[in-house]
């Protein structure tokens, strides 16, 4: 069952189409990342899922709701927590929540215990009744999640939930994001952290220009970077074997290829490693640091690669300091997808 | 020292700025123009054309030269002559002209030995214009009264058109002619017609300004959009936004009244929950002329400059300072279809006059007119969006 369906949904401002015919699909109970550049329609679209505003043309299913016909019904499933806390300043945590609590029409005799209950889910309830405008920003955040989780919505939209928080606060709301999706709540996170949409969400959406460009798992979206590439690397490798003293100092001209990156620090950068290092079949380009670290791009087509590598390095006798390889990321993916659309925009 | 080039990016910015915001450029363009013309015609000119209306019970070449005069002297505009002294006076009553000259019945009796008693019924609740009516008539009937005396007449107005020839008839005339003054609300000061309307554009203004930085300055910072995400209907915040609004304009409106009543001994001779309650009326009105302003402004600053050139003009053309009927004919048209017009005049009608919410009704039911179109504007046009 799908939390969230839309079936061409558009929305146009006079001449300007900031959302054109998107469908999409939404698992219940999952994470999903809503990931676009901005101005790519992705807060137009959570308006309109959101009942805020409505589509010009094309049909938005919530919670199996119409967003047109039930805009009431789509409103009591659903929870957000907006990039800008919009908290009433002059109101305490506490105040805050009962309002909101209110808005929603919760039974008064268990209201509070509710507010208290996730006061201490969220790790606020120290806060409880200092004012809004008292708080830090992860502060801040949490008594915004207060707030929009006091109806138990079954649907949860977090807009740049992190954004400005500090690594310690950031990895707490995470922790918190997957807690309320093993509840059992849809989590739609439109966030510019890849790293954080790549570790928290089940489905990945990408919106550019108000079309939906990519959907996919984030593992999906990142081998489906690396299959449409596959045909031209596998050229570009032809080419370089073909050629004889390509093996030095050739970053750039793989660089776009997405090669798995490897790269090592070794106590002592002796020649006959770097000799061996360039006549390994699996290395396509090497390049070295001014700090000594050695960067290599390798055939990521075979899963002996990294080992052969290493084998060959540690043959020579090589000491290694330090090892690091890097896979193409959602990032890639999100570049990848962004730019194809702009490149045709501007086409 | 001043660094040019930085200095000039601030002059720069603030030009595109406005350049990119046309609300605010009208605002800055328009706002000063009718500021002027306002100011200049609407409180700048000197009173004239008072609406009167004279009671002529007698025929004669005194009653002619008399109601020629008054009808060429430009504080004057004579709405109508008749016959019917209680009529007139019920003109005055109802705030329909601001005197009546009532001329009696032996006006023009060349027999009669009495003084000739002429009575000038004076709306006082308009302390400007009564002083000036007051003066205007008191100097005619005066010049009149010597004329008369001395058997002879030239016109007594500067724009008279009297003839000449009706001068030797006056000389049968054996005494002169006395006028009393009846204000029928006493001697109000300035201070006391004034206050009515200050307290009614103080509650136009802080309404207005309030509603602003409720509903602008909470769509600018997103908690009304939170407000939107519940299941709650657009009247229904509106409502509860209203409704906290007029109970801090009337916590503020009681106090200014009880201030005017401490410092400066205003009479209210309505009574005060009468007074209130023609308040409550104008508040609600100005409440909903807030919404209706701010249903789809994004941000405080852009509806600053939006219900400026609504609140400023209503302050000078409805009254507050100056009567309405002196006032061009383009303004007066103007002057009537504001609401403050009508609370100013019930406001004076009640705390000057004395009169009840029965005396005042077409007011209030102008007022209740204006606050429903307002709130359906409102909330017809008010936008969910963030």
């Amino acid at each position: 069952m799908n939390a969230i369906e839309t079936h061409n949904l558009t929305k146009v401002y006079n001449t300007f189409t900031a959302v054109n015919s998107l469908n999409l699909e939404i698992p219940d109970k999952t994470i999903f990342g809503m990931l676009g550049p901005n101005g790519a329609g992705k807060t137009t679209t959570i308006k309109m899922l959101t009942c805020l505003i409505q589509p010009t043309s094309g049909e938005a299913i919530v919670g199996g709701y119409n967003v047109r016909d039930n805009p009431d019904e789509v409103r009591r499933l659903l929870g957000m927590v907006p990039q800008q806390v919009s908290l009433y300043k002059d109101l305490t945590v506490m105040e805050n929540s009962q309002l909101c609590a209110d808005y929603y029409g919760i039974n008064p005799n268990e209201r509070d215990s509710r507010i208290e209950d996730l006061m201490e889910l969220v790790d606020i309830k120290y806060a409880r009744d200092k004012r809004i405008s008292q708080l830090s920003g992860g502060q801040k955040q949490k008594a915004s999640l207060v707030a929009s989780l006091v109806h138990k919505p079954k649907i949860l939209f977090l807009d740049e939930p992190t954004i400005g928080l500090d690594p310690t606060t950031k990895r707490v709301l995470w922790d918190l994001i997957r807690e309320l999706n093993d509840d059992g709540r849809t989590i739609i996170l439109c966030s510019h952290d890849m790293h954080e949409v790549d570790m928290l969400c089940d489905n990945v959406g990408i919106i550019n220009t108000g079309n939906l460009v990519a959907y996919d798992t984030p593992q999906g979206l990142k081998d489906s970077l690396l299959d449409s590439n596959k045909e031209e690397i596998t050229e570009t490798l032809h080419q370089i074997s073909a050629e004889s003293e390509v093996k030095t100092s050739t970053m750039e001209d793989t660089e776009s290829l997405s090669l798995r990156k490897l790269s090592f620090l070794l106590e002592d950068n002796n020649e006959n490693i770097i000799n061996s290092l360039k006549n390994n079949e699996f290395v396509k380009s090497i390049e070295i640091a001014r700090n000594g670290r050695i960067n290599l791009r390798i055939d990521y087509f075979d899963d002996n690669a990294v080992s052969n590598v290493l084998s060959t390095v540690l043959s020579c006798g090589g000491v290694i300091k330090s090892i690091s390889t890097e896979e193409p990321s959602l990032e890639d993916v999100f570049i990848k997808s962004t730019s194809e659309v702009n490149e045709n925009d501007r086409a | 020292m001043i660094e040019l080039k930085k200095f000039w990016w601030m002059i720069k910015k603030e030009l595109i700025s406005l350049k990119r915001h046309p609300s605010r450029l009208v605002s800055i363009l328009v706002f000063p123009i009718i500021m002027i013309l306002l100011f200049g015609y609407g409180m700048g000119g000197e009173m004239t054309d008072l609406p009167i209306v004279v009671v002529s019970q007698s025929h004669g070449d005194l009653t002619d030269l008399t109601l020629d005069t008054i009808k060429t002297t430009d504080t004057y505009r004579v709405v109508d002559v008749i016959d019917d002294q209680n009529k007139a006076e019920n003109m005055v009553d109802s705030g329909e002209v601001k005197a009546a000259i009532i001329m009696p019945k032996d006006y023009d009796d060349t027999n009669s030995s009495s003084q000739k008693a002429v009575t000038l019924y004076l709306d006082s609740s308009d302390q400007m214009a009564s002083q000036i009516l007051d003066s205007a008539t008191q100097a005619i009937f005066s010049k009149l009264s010597n004329m008369v005396a001395a058997g002879s007449v030239t016109a007594v107005s500067e724009n008279s058109t009297a003839a000449p020839s009706l001068s030797h008839q006056l000389s049968n005339f054996k005494d002169d002619i006395s006028l009393h003054i009846n204000r029928i609300y006493g001697n109000i000061k300035y201070i006391d017609f004034l206050v009515p309307a200050v307290l009614g554009m103080t509650v136009m203004m802080s309404c207005m300004m309030g509603m602003g930085a409720t509903i602008a300055g909470e769509r600018e910072t997103g908690e009304l959009a939170r407000l939107f995400m519940t299941p709650t209907s657009v009247s229904t915040v509106i409502g509860g936004k209203i409704a906290s609004k007029l109970l801090i304009e009337l916590v503020r409106a009681l106090i200014l009244i009880i201030m005017a009543i401490l410092l400066f001994n205003v009479s209210i001779k309505g009574g005060l929950l009468q007074t209130f309650i023609v308040l409550v009326f104008g508040a609600l009105c100005f409440v909903g002329f807030g919404i209706m302003l701010s249903a789809r402004t994004q941000t405080q600053e852009d509806y600053a400059q939006i219900v400026l050139p609504f609140s400023l003009p209503m302050m000078f053309v409805s009254g507050v300072f100056y009567p309405i009927e002196t006032m061009p004919w383009i303004f007066q048209k103007i002057a009537y279809l504001f609401p403050l017009t009508y609370l100013n005049d019930a406001m004076r009608a009640v705390m000057l006059k004395g009169q009840t919410l029965g005396d005042v009704w077409l007011d209030l039911v102008i007022l209740v007119g204006y606050t429903l179109l307002f709130f359906i504007i409102g909330v017809k046009r008010f936008n969910r969006d963030i």
